[in-house]
């Protein structure tokens, strides 16, 4: 069977590019791989060639979803450099932007993820709700992505007088929403058919492919860097670390959906026991960062990401390493995609298990599949293969 | 387990295998080791010690040398580094210890050009397929220009 | 035929189904631009609808600046749009390489690739803006302009 679709993108939404090649025996996967190479615009060597305080804004903009996370990790690590800590207001506010990030990422993904499992509707309600989080953004810092909040030595503004009876008013909502999105999951039996049991991995393989975050709890590990390396005055509140035991694209799901409700009462907690003072150290913009090296690690949305710097003595990094999260979680994409034995991948499974990542190179602009058998090479797009997965029957084995 | 016992347990078992060791900060620990040291001290660190989850692996021009740091461990974190000479930069492959390397391994190697010994499938990941060889964007003698505009640069 | 010729060009004008394609941006653009097809912004009441296939398309919608393996998808997928096609370059990363200026893998510009009809700057675009872009575009073709 193949798949003849003229060559050309994508998605009409998330169209970061991504080449997934399949190869496949009839319509059962065997082998998989990928190429992220349409992504790369060299920003670690752009790094080393800007100032500290430029490179906060285009480190920000590594990943427009996840910009909270590589700017507060950025700050992190400038500020170990230089040896200084933000005062405890400035780390509270940071935790109030992250969170409600989170939020905001949670939600984009699970409307986007139902939305390639074919359910529009629930990605209209999802992204509906969303746009209140993304009012609150705005509220608080100005914009609604890339918001530019996290200054080295604190944040850049502090909270406007009006926003904290806001913003608890939007989080009661949020809450009220997750607890209505989980019903309606756990009762629609297609939602059921097509995440159980689909993209298993297995805790033991999880940990030894370095996979990180959700994507992780989700088979079952208690890891998470807020809990393991708090950063940020993540050991003053308290929080649950969400996992789930089933290992597949519902647990991940789920994981996910829990976890925007810690993230309410997280900032809920922040809010409650937000520390007076300054919100910002006074740093001059331009400085020569000591000798030495420093690591930081943060939890952004999707997982754990690492930022190491080295530094000789000027005033800009000699070298700037980043790791983002869905790298490590695509080793884990490449196996669940292969078959092997009782398990079976097919096809059709392809969006949910490449979705069930929280891929920030989302959906593939191109897949080639290899039919060693009948000697045919075609290149298909992600929208094609989710129509024909909407198609198809999935029977459960 | 602390920092210290963590180092002390490391260089009692190496010996002078172990170039440098020391105490990065809270939950931070480096230790420098000889090329042909590396992956036993990355096995033990995985297997014995219980720091089996890789976060990833880095590359560092150093001017004289290139370099190759491994980061190990949820809570504790350890940079285990390696330097190799520019001249002929190989190194171990940790793949068979740990799978999660072998995509890091292969960026290490198309953006820095060391050359990983044993692993599977040293392919190119970020680069273009047009890229030129031997041009590695990371070192430091590479200096970044645009790739040529098509039009000339100017509006049509 | 004057009227005949009106009479398409504001049919075109009331449905300019968009394209969309990311050449390596960093998703912020992207995002602002799906959030403009969710009930909010809700730019279907314009007759925009996004399309999948490049045959399909009456406006190329691009974001990100252009990095050496998508310049030719670009190319490609701008030859397979049948005529008469309009592209908007949204977000300063398509406009003038935004904060990737001086990178190893990016060119300069999308104009530097193909004509550009429509700049919409901002990092990343507001939906108001892109709703604007659309709007004005949309103005020039039922005029002739474009």
């Amino acid at each position: 069977m193949s798949f003849e679709v003229p060559i050309g993108p994508q998605h009409p939404i998330h169209v970061e590019p991504l080449m997934l090649s399949l190869e496949v025996e009839g319509e059962l996967i065997v082998d998989a791989d990928v190429d992220v190479s349409y992504i790369h615009r060299g920003i670690e060597k752009a790094l080393e060639l800007r100032p500290y305080i430029q490179g906060l804004y285009l480190v920000e903009r590594i990943c427009g979803i996840c910009n909270a996370a590589h700017s507060l990790c950025y700050c992190l690590n400038v500020e170990q450099l230089l040896g200084k800590e933000a005062p405890p207001r400035a780390r509270y506010l940071r935790i109030v932007v992250e969170e409600l990030s989170r939020i905001h990422s949670h939600l984009l993904w699970l409307g986007h993820y139902f939305h390639t499992l074919g359910f529009e509707t629930l990605f209209m309600y999802f992204w509906r709700d969303r746009e209140r989080v993304m009012d609150m953004l705005e509220l608080i810092t100005g914009n609604r992505v890339t918001t530019a909040y996290n200054t080295i030595g604190g944040v850049r503004r502090d909270l406007p007088p009006d926003a904290e009876q806001k913003l608890r008013r939007t989080l009661d909502y949020i809450e009220e929403r997750v607890r209505y999105y989980e019903k309606v999951i756990d009762s629609e039996p297609t939602i059921l058919a097509r995440t159980q049991g689909v993209g298993i991995l297995k805790p033991g393989d999880a940990v030894r492919m370095g996979v990180v975050g959700p994507h992780l709890r989700a088979s079952g590990i208690k890891h998470d860097v807020r809990l393991d390396d708090p950063y940020s005055g993540h050991d003053e509140i308290p929080f649950n670390v969400i996992t789930w035991d089933t290992c597949d694209c519902y647990a991940r799901v789920k994981v996910r959906l829990r976890e925007t409700s810690e993230c309410v009462n997280m900032i809920r907690y922040a809010l409650d026991h937000m520390p007076s003072g300054d919100y910002r150290l006074k740093i001059p913009p331009f400085f020569k960062a000591p000798p030495g090296e420093s690591l930081s690690r943060v939890e952004a949305p999707r997982g754990e990401l690492i930022h190491y710097s080295i530094s000789d003595g000027g005033d800009r990094p000699y070298r700037y390493r980043v790791r983002t999260p869905t790298l490590a979680n695509l080793l884990s994409v490449i196996e669940m995609l292969r078959s092997r034995g009782d398990y079976e991948v097919y096809i059709a499974d392809v969006p949910a298990i490449l979705g069930g990542i929280d891929p920030c190179i989302c959906c593939s602009a191109r897949i080639l599949i290899t039919d060693e058998a009948k000697k045919r090479r075609t290149i298909t797009t992600l929208d094609d293969i989710i129509r024909f997965s909407r198609g198809r029957r999935v029977e459960r084995r | 387990m602390s920092e210290e016992d963590l180092l002390r347990k490391i260089t009692e078992r190496f010996g002078e295998k172990i170039i440098e060791a020391k105490v990065l900060g809270k939950r931070r620990v480096s230790i420098l080791v000889s090329p042909d040291a590396y992956k036993d001290v990355v096995r033990y660190a995985a297997q014995d010690l219980g720091l089996e989850f890789l976060s990833c692996l880095s590359g560092v021009d150093r001017g004289d040398s290139l370099e190759v740091v491994a980061h190990l461990g949820y809570s504790m974190h350890v940079l285990i580094k390696t330097r190799v000479s520019k001249d002929d930069p190989a190194v171990d492959s940790i793949t068979d210890i740990l799978p999660a390397a072998s995509l890091y391994e292969r960026e290490i190697h198309d953006l820095l050009g060391i050359a990983f010994k044993g692993h599977p499938n040293l392919k190119r990941i970020f680069l273009p397929e047009d890229w030129p060889e031997g041009v590695y964007p990371l070192r430091k003698d590479y200096s970044p220009e645009h790739p040529k505009p098509l039009r000339g640069g100017e509006a049509v | 035929m004057g009227l005949v010729e009106k009479l398409v060009r504001k049919c075109r004008a009331r449905s300019p189904w968009i394209l969309l394609f990311d050449t390596g941006a960093c998703n912020a653009c992207d995002i602002e631009i799906a959030a403009c097809l969710t009930p909010r912004y809700d730019v279907e009441r314009f007759g925009v609808l996004a399309k999948g296939s490049p045959r399909h398309a009456d406006i190329l919608v691009i974001t990100g600046p252009v990095t050496r393996q998508a310049r030719d998808r670009i190319l490609r997928i701008y030859e397979q749009m049948p005529e008469p096609k309009y592209v908007v370059a949204a977000g300063t990363c398509a406009t003038s390489g935004g904060v990737y200026w001086g990178c190893y893998n990016t060119y300069p510009s999308l104009d530097s690739v193909i004509p550009v009809h429509a700049y919409v700057s901002g990092c990343p675009v507001k939906p108001e803006a892109i709703l604007r872009a659309i709007s004005v575009l949309v103005e020039k073709i039922e005029k002739g302009e474009a």
